[in-house]
């Protein structure tokens, strides 16, 4: 059942196409978000019960032949697969009203479809070689999506992200031949075994630095990020929703952490890398947000930023840690794809990405204002909303293991971040109603409902912090905390 | 290694350091084609054949057009003005990489000890249908990708739009 | 009783909030009868709660020290009292003051999510929990400035940076007595201010100190008292962030922290409620506004909070903990009346008011009753809490904070003179809006008679809240032996301290009278300098003039301190706030923008720069 996840958005993807010669509209609607929907229903119930004997492995038969097909879920898999499940399917909602005036809606989906088809093969496979191919599914489809809106900006930041996200897998394929040709193998398993006998102490270093640097293009973390601001603005509003939300995430920070847990084994110098690496990201990214007079540019580093917190957290190693960076993953994938969903129904409305521009649109868009006010406090950080429970586990986690440094820096960081959200509040919801936007209207149906879904889950989240982490957060955590000790 | 290696494997960095160097877009895609056939053929010299085939048809080939074709969606009239030390940047970054690759590779793959790498035994379709069939499909699944991203890139505009 | 029942002083007032939020805005009554019902109900549960004395609520939550745990003993029950009486009063009071403001439904939930969240901060006995009702409050703070007006945006994000730097401060103590203790149960700790543990409580008291408006983090106040609604500032810097802050403050040096006589960490909170005793009531004293003169007495009393707490001593931490009901009491009953002045007067300039005690008799009232307390008048409330943080002052030896708080309670008198005198006595202005007065509607004045009742009934019947109230807090936690007995501090007019409390008043009375003949009978100028300074007259006048010299020197020099605190501290803090952190934060994100100037290349060298600094550092490491 669970090769579905790669399987169903594949099949559906291949057929998509030609369903558009009939249907341009209704059924591929239908046909994605049906996927979509169904993926993430399966992932909250039926899922979970493939894990109570443990980590799953499955192997494929062809006609009574074993088939090289090995997939493997654990709590750190299921999960992601979930967070890549809710947010797909709120872009999926969200797209039906949106992609309206862009056309070749079918091929819209298609492309979505495979973006998220590659996404859940990097979820379950278990071999360095099949992570750089889904690696490159989901990275190939979103070139396409950045650029689907065919405009000059559109086009030119595809190819600024084609280009810096080629240089990543690059480093990646590097430091998997590298591995390969010390150990010999390409499997998890394998090349964590062979490390440990050879005991490759420099090589191994050279391996993890391109490991880092190609994931970290692939996360944006900063010194990699230059090509995020550019990409994410330009890309169509789901689009930016599932690059920030969930791209940065499964195929940067996920895969990093795949690597660095289970093969590599987190030693405490790759921790002190990733912690700091974060912060750097977190502090650097902070105040280049502040400057920004674009909405979705400012929603860009911001994404950069929070990326640096998950990292941070989990670079910690502590289960509390990885405990927070998950949580954060969680808490930004929704909280995030909400806010670039809004800035969508904004800019649909206005025409215009410019703080400047806007004011007082609260009047006039009072879901959309409503909504993104609980995103941006969710991501700032301010209680009940989840953002602050997943931060102040970070901290604390930091408190913890005794790096007051990192926590203090963290906390400030994070009014930054506050102060950034309240100034884009302010310009674009509050003050004023510029004149030119007295006749604006509110979003559509279903941009207005998918933005709803995501923000009340911003506050179950926060409110129900202490069961979703102790369901969803601790198997991850465990997995990952276990694996530190291979 | 032979000469030939060196001159192939030299021509290889100049030719992507031109690539992303020029200021002109059509000469970076050029230079950058020409680049991944030298590749190509560095693959063929060191018994790879398949991987040769790939690399000349795919990136030299393939990738090369979908440029040139986005690059010329893509032209202004307009020029951007930028600073001399802006171009200085990348080229002192780049030597210095260069130098201290060159200056570590060679003190530490004489010390590397490796393992042996698994038997692959039959021919290659064999491993590629046996073993790597997961990665089959993940290769179906790039070029189904890319084919859509032609697809919806290069799409007539609808009447709706 | 059933430990849950502590949720529900949670639930209840955020259950309120949330459905004052939904009710749309022309459902008016339904609105107010919901908002009165719903803090009843909450009064209601406090005081069965307090009559339970303790109650533990740990349910299993996160684990690793991290749970919400929830804790009744005599203290948190005597402040969930408190809180739940003053939110019925605004309640009810806000049913007439606030029924035309354009942002009423958004102000009920804020008010009624504040005291869901006050109420979980008390109860809290687990710091990740305290620190999340903590900041709630910080967001329930900065929307209920927000509301306000015009001008009320940036006094809210100066408000909001303000407390949130105080928080910030907190949770950096938090996080050094986690680190050192591995515990975050509050009840569990009990450690003494030395070493770390030192820096923990300065950051902590900065935390709680700051919360309840000590200087200098009292800036957005005076500025708030003109921004925001009036009902608000009787709510949330009158009554629950003093209420808050002094709690968290106790327990921090009564409990966690072993705050003893004579230690550092006493003199220096001494000294903090010292300077801002006398700093506060001088800033005070030239205002010439009434909010804005209450707002200033909100930031100076705090100080004889502080000063009382921090004595270590029985006498003074009574004092000071039972100055904190009293002046809430107080000091909301201000509020309240001014919010009634400004109801019918449409301003409250005491420059265009005068008078009104004719025509707003219930009010003169209730704000004389208050004015009086506040200044320490015998028989009324602050005089008794007043007396016992000078006993307090004076046990510990350090004679100078006594004489500190006796300063600060010269001018608080004449503040309040000045400020009765101009709004409620003496002749109406000539600038006076030309409106018919009348009584304010019952629904406001009611609330503040309560309060005044209640500061008499505090005073005249003190021993009642002091060993009802104050004395299960403080049993046992004082140094050992020494059983509080309240009798024992003679709390009467007749001993040498109350003798020169008296005197301060009286010299606050004659200040006034002078001030008040020198500016031309105008209530309002009397503690204005007197500029037209009568020359010369005769040379018999040598003695007469002299005096007066030495008074205008005295007024000049006043004047010039409150020039000088007021450019010299107060607005350097301000500026602190508002441009050095905002122009620090512009211009590193400017050099970083300037960094992203989109060309290819540079942030390719960018990441081979990033990986040769990457695989340095991890070759370096392993």
């Amino acid at each position: 059942m669970i090769f579905l996840y790669i399987g169903l958005p594949l099949i559906v993807a291949a057929v998509l196409p030609l369903v558009g010669k009939v249907s341009k509209k209704v059924l591929p609607d239908v046909l994605a978000n049906g996927v979509f929907l169904f993926l993430f229903a399966y992932a909250v119930t039926g899922a979970r019960g493939l894990l109570a004997g443990g980590a799953l492995h499955q192997t494929f038969a062809w006609f009574g032949e074993p088939l090289g097909i090995q997939i493997a879920v654990d709590g750190f898999s299921l999960f992601m697969l979930t967070v890549v499940a809710l947010v797909s399917a709120c872009v999926g909602l969200y797209s039906i009203s949106y992609m309206e005036h862009y056309g070749a809606k079918a091929n819209y989906y298609a492309l979505l479809l495979m973006m998220v088809a590659g996404m859940n093969g990097l979820l379950l496979v278990t071999d360095l070689f099949q992570i750089y191919i889904f690696l490159e599914v989901a990275a190939v489809a979103s070139y396409a999506l950045v650029a689907f809106g065919r405009e000059q900006a559109e086009l030119e930041a595809a190819f600024k992200y084609l280009m810096l996200s080629v240089v990543a897998s690059a480093a990646v394929m590097i430091a998997i031949a590298l591995l390969y040709g010390l150990t010999g193998s390409l499997s998890f398993t394998g090349v964590a075994e062979g490390l440990r006998q050879l005991d490759a102490k420099a090589a191994g270093a050279i391996a993890s630095a391109l490991f880092l640097m190609g994931f970290g293009l692939k996360a944006a973390l900063v010194p990699f990020h230059a090509w995020l601001p550019d990409a994410h603005p330009s890309a169509p509003a789901p689009i930016s929703a599932i690059l920030s939300g969930l791209l940065i995430k499964v195929s940067g920070v996920y895969a990093m952490t795949r690597i660095f847990f289970h093969v590599f084994g987190l030693t405490p110098a790759l921790s002190d890398v990733l912690m700091w690496t974060g912060t750097v990201s977190i502090v650097v990214a902070a105040l280049l947000a502040l400057k920004q007079r674009d909405m979705k540019r400012m929603l860009a580093y911001s994404s950069i930023s929070q990326v640096g917190y998950v990292v941070l957290g989990i670079g910690i190693g502590t289960p509390l840690g990885i405990a927070g960076g998950l949580f954060h993953l969680l808490n930004h994938a929704v909280a995030k794809s909400l806010l670039f969903l809004t800035s969508g129904s904004v800019q649909q409305a206005t025409g215009t990405r410019n703080l400047d521009e806007m004011g007082g649109l609260a009047k006039r868009m009072p879901v959309t204002s409503t909504t993104s006010l609980i995103g941006s406090l969710s991501i700032a950080g301010v209680p009940p909303l989840g953002g602050f429970w997943s931060k102040l586990l970070i901290i604390m986690a930091l408190v913890q293991s005794h790096r007051p440094v990192l926590a203090v820096i963290a906390v400030l960081a994070s009014v930054l971040t506050l102060w950034y959200y309240l100034i884009m509040q302010r310009q674009a919801f509050f003050g004023k109603l510029n004149e030119r936007w007295a006749a604006v209207k509110e979003a559509p149906f279903w941009m207005a409902a998918s933005t709803i879904v995501l923000a009340v889950l911003c506050l179950v989240l926060g409110l129900l912090f202490s069961s979703v982490v102790s369901t969803w957060i601790q198997p991850a955590a465990d997995v990952l905390a276990q694996g530190m000790g291979m | 290694m032979a000469t030939l290696d060196i001159v192939l494997l030299s021509g290889l960095v100049l030719a992507s350091a031109f690539a992303v160097l020029a200021k002109d877009l059509i000469k970076a895609a050029v230079a950058l084609a020409v680049s991944s056939l030298l590749l190509g053929i560095v693959f063929f010299r060191m018994n790879a054949p398949f991987a040769g085939v790939f690399e000349i048809s795919v990136v030299a080939g393939l990738i090369t057009v979908l440029f040139i074709l986005t690059i010329a969606l893509t032209r202004t009239e307009g020029e951007v003005r930028e600073s001399k030390t802006v171009l200085r940047v990348f080229p002192v970054f780049f030597v210095l990489f260069i130098a201290i690759d060159a200056l570590v590779m060679k003190g530490l793959t004489a010390k590397i000890a490796t393992l042996p790498a698994a038997a692959e035994s039959g021919t290659f379709g064999d491993v590629l249908w046996k073993q790597r069939t997961f990665d089959l499909i993940g290769q179906l699944a790039v070029i189904l990708s890319g084919v859509f991203a032609v697809l919806a890139l290069f799409r007539k505009r609808d009447k709706d739009e | 009783m059933n430990p849950m029942m502590l949720l529900w002083t949670i639930l209840v007032p955020a259950a309120a909030a949330a459905l004052l939020a939904l009710i749309p805005s022309r459902v008016k009554v339904v609105r107010e009868l919901l908002a009165v019902a719903a803090s009843a109900a909450s009064l209601v549960l406090a005081i069965q709660l307090f009559g339970q004395k303790t109650l533990e609520w740990r349910p299993a939550w996160m684990g690793g020290g991290v749970d919400f745990e929830l804790r009744l003993f005599p203290f948190s029950a005597f402040i969930l009292l408190a809180l739940a009486g003053f939110l019925l009063l605004i309640a009810v009071y806000s049913t007439a003051k606030m029924k035309d403001h354009p942002h009423v439904r958004i102000y009920y939930a804020l008010v009624f999510l504040s005291a869901a969240m006050a109420n979980g901060a008390v109860l809290s006995d687990n710091f990740v929990p305290l620190v999340f009702f903590w900041e709630g409050l910080l967001v329930t703070l900065y929307g209920l400035i927000a509301i306000g007006g015009k001008a009320s945006h940036r006094t809210a994000l100066k408000a909001f940076i303000i407390s949130g730097f105080c928080d910030f401060c907190m949770m950096m103590g938090i996080g050094i007595l986690w680190a050192k203790t591995g515990t975050l149960t509050i009840s569990q700790i009990s450690v003494h201010p030395t070493g770390l543990f030192a820096a923990a409580f300065v950051l902590m008291m900065i935390g709680a100190a700051g919360k309840a408006g000590v200087m200098p983090f009292h800036t957005w106040i005076p500025d708030a008292a003109i921004d925001a609604p009036v009902a608000f500032m009787a709510l949330m810097p009158a009554a629950f962030e003093k209420l808050l802050g002094i709690y968290l403050l106790a327990r921090l040096s009564l409990d966690v922290f072993k705050i003893e006589k004579g230690g550092a960490m006493s003199i220096l909170m001494m000294t903090v409620g010292a300077i801002t005793i006398v700093l506060a009531v001088m800033m005070a004293l030239i205002q010439k506004d009434l909010k804005r003169l209450l707002s200033y007495h909100a930031v100076s009393q705090v100080g004889y909070m502080i000063l009382g707490i921090g004595t270590g001593v029985a006498a003074g931490i009574a004092g000071g903990i039972f100055h904190m009901i009293n002046h809430a009491m107080y000091k909301c009953g201000l509020f309240l009346s001014a919010g009634s002045v400004e109801h019918r007067m449409g301003t409250t300039e005491m420059k265009k008011l005068g008078g009104l005690a004719k025509a707003m008799p219930l009010t003169a009232a209730g704000f004389t009753v208050c004015a009086l307390a506040i200044s320490g008048v015998w028989p009324l409330n602050g005089f008794v809490s007043k007396e016992m943080v000078f006993h307090g002052a004076l046990e510990t030896g350090y004679t100078g904070f006594a004489v500190a708080a006796w300063l600060g309670a010269i001018f608080t008198f004449a503040s309040f003179l000045k400020a009765g005198h101009s709004v409620f006595f003496g002749k109406p202005s000539e600038e006076r809006p030309a409106v018919k007065v009348k009584e304010s509607p019952i629904a406001i004045v009611v609330p503040i008679l309560i309060l005044a009742l209640l500061c008499i009934t505090f005073g005249v019947y003190n021993k009642l809240p002091l060993n009802g109230l104050i004395a299960p807090v403080l049993d046992g936690r004082v140094e050992a032996g020494a059983h509080l007995d309240f009798t024992s501090h003679a709390l009467d007019l007749f001993n040498p301290v109350a003798g020169i409390s008296l005197g301060c008043l009286l010299l606050a009375f004659l200040l006034h009278a002078y001030g008040w003949k020198k500016g031309g009978k105008k209530p309002y100028l009397a503690s204005e300098p007197i500029h037209k300074a009568p020359g010369l007259k005769t040379i018999y006048g040598w003695a007469e003039k002299r005096v007066f010299d030495i008074y205008e020197q005295g007024v000049v020099f006043l004047r010039g301190l409150s020039w000088v605190l007021f450019h010299g501290i107060d607005r350097p803090i301000d500026f602190v706030y508002e441009k050095a952190v905002t122009s620090v934060g512009g211009a590193m994100g400017g050099l970083l923008s300037k960094a992203h100037n989109g060309r290819y290349g540079n942030y390719l060298a960018w990441c081979l720069g990033g990986l040769l600094i990457l695989a340095a550092v991890i070759s370096a490491l392993v």
